[in-house]
């Protein structure tokens, strides 16, 4: 699980939130405020929208906190919120442009996908991020969710309000477009080792 | 493995092991992007007045943070002003006025601190994120700096106060000396981690 298994906070500072004290607010806010912009970053791309979902996230964990009981970190459970806003703001986008999420694969003509990150030059730095941007906003998510964040299809249907194999199937079709990229860089990796082993010997 | 999530790996199809590695390998090696700090305090307005939090307000905590800033203004005027800008005094009625190159040059450093207090906040955002786990002193000094530095914020906002373009330097310059130390703190401990 992401970044967001790694950060700790201390039980104590817990409580203090839950009492509604200001400072540990702040705290849980300082440790967790990256990892929860960076999702919102990679779901929309747009920081202004990542600021927005960064600020509806922990109002609430404010309102909330009351309700956590611990048995999982607090990580998860911020986490959860998080990747949930960010879901929230993505069907409230295609509400508003009259679309359907099934139909998000149609917007990706040939013009607007690019080099799917490929570089020109075998000998590049895979450019991953590129790649991504270069996905449907649904399929970028699947792919975030279950690859980075560790959900599961089930997972990922329930928070899409969709069927497991909607997730399977923007996973599927995620891959397929990101494949030339990881071809072309495991090729790259397996030249090196060949020269390697011909240096060897 | 249970069944279902084989079925899974059946359908993420099309991706060989290695290319499957490389891809987890790169994704969650792409680093966290930190927020702009104004959002804590937007988060905590919000939070204010849907009556979320207690305790003393976040300016209020400040409060004497800003008074020692307006202290240290006022000792520095009184030092600095004679020395720099030497008031042209009219002899016929007494009045004191101050020439209007020293104005134009004052108006000319404010905005250069402006910029640099900028280049600053960018540098500042580009550099990775804070760790999980630091020095109790290191992470103490930092959080001063970040106050010293939202005290000084909320007196240059603070539409209640007029301030005067020397007042307006000495509060910018001092911005600009907290920012510096908070991006040298901050390179030091990115470099410290990157070994």
């Amino acid at each position: 699980m992401s970044k967001f298994a790694d950060i700790r906070i201390d039980p104590s500072i817990v409580k203090r939130a839950v009492r509604g004290e200001a400072k540990a607010h702040e705290i849980i806010y300082r440790a967790f405020s990256a990892p929860v912009y960076s999702v919102g970053l990679r779901f929309t791309r747009v920081p202004a929208h990542a600021e927005d979902l960064l600020q509806e996230t922990f109002i609430e964990v404010m309102r909330s906190i009351g309700k956590f009981r611990g048995d999982a970190p607090l990580g998860a459970w911020i986490r959860r919120i998080a990747v949930s806003k960010a879901l929230m703001f993505l069907r409230s986008a295609w509400h508003a442009r009259g679309q359907s999420l099934d139909d998000d694969w149609d917007d990706m003509t040939p013009g607007n996908v690019g080099n799917h990150g490929v570089s020109g030059r075998p000998d590049e730095a895979l450019d991953l991020d590129a790649a991504l941007a270069n996905l449907p906003e649904v399929a970028r998510a699947v792919v975030w969710l279950h690859d980075v964040e560790g959900f599961t299809h089930k997972e990922i249907a329930g928070l899409m309000g969709k069927s497991e194999s909607f997730s399977k199937s923007q996973l599927s079709r995620a891959y397929q477009r990101l494949r030339p990229m990881l071809a072309s860089h495991v090729s790259a990796a397996n030249a090196g080792m060949d020269e390697q082993l011909v240096r060897q010997f | 493995m249970t069944d279902n999530e084989q079925q899974d790996d059946e359908m993420d199809c099309g991706l060989s092991v290695a290319e499957r590695d490389i891809l987890h390998e790169q994704l969650l090696a792409m680093p966290d992007t930190m927020p702009p700090r104004v959002v804590w305090k937007r988060i905590e307005a919000q939070a204010r007045a849907e009556g979320l939090l207690t305790g003393h307000h976040y300016f209020e905590r400040y409060k004497w943070v800003a008074g020692a800033a307006i202290a240290a203004t006022v000792a520095m005027l009184a030092l600095n002003v004679p020395m720099i800008s030497s008031p042209v005094t009219d002899p016929n009625d007494g009045a004191t006025t101050v020439p209007g190159e020293i104005t134009a040059s004052s108006t000319r450093d404010l905005n250069a601190l402006k910029v640099e207090s900028q280049i600053l906040e960018r540098n500042l955002r580009l550099l990775p994120n804070e760790p999980t786990v630091m020095k109790v002193s290191t992470a103490t000094t930092i959080q001063e700096l970040q106050d010293r530095i939202a005290a000084i914020d909320y007196r240059l906002n603070d539409r209640t106060v007029q301030l005067d373009a020397e007042q307006e330097e000495v509060f910018w310059r001092e911005r600009v000396r907290l920012m510096n130390s908070l991006v040298s703190l901050r390179y030091a401990q990115a470099q410290r981690v990157s070994f």
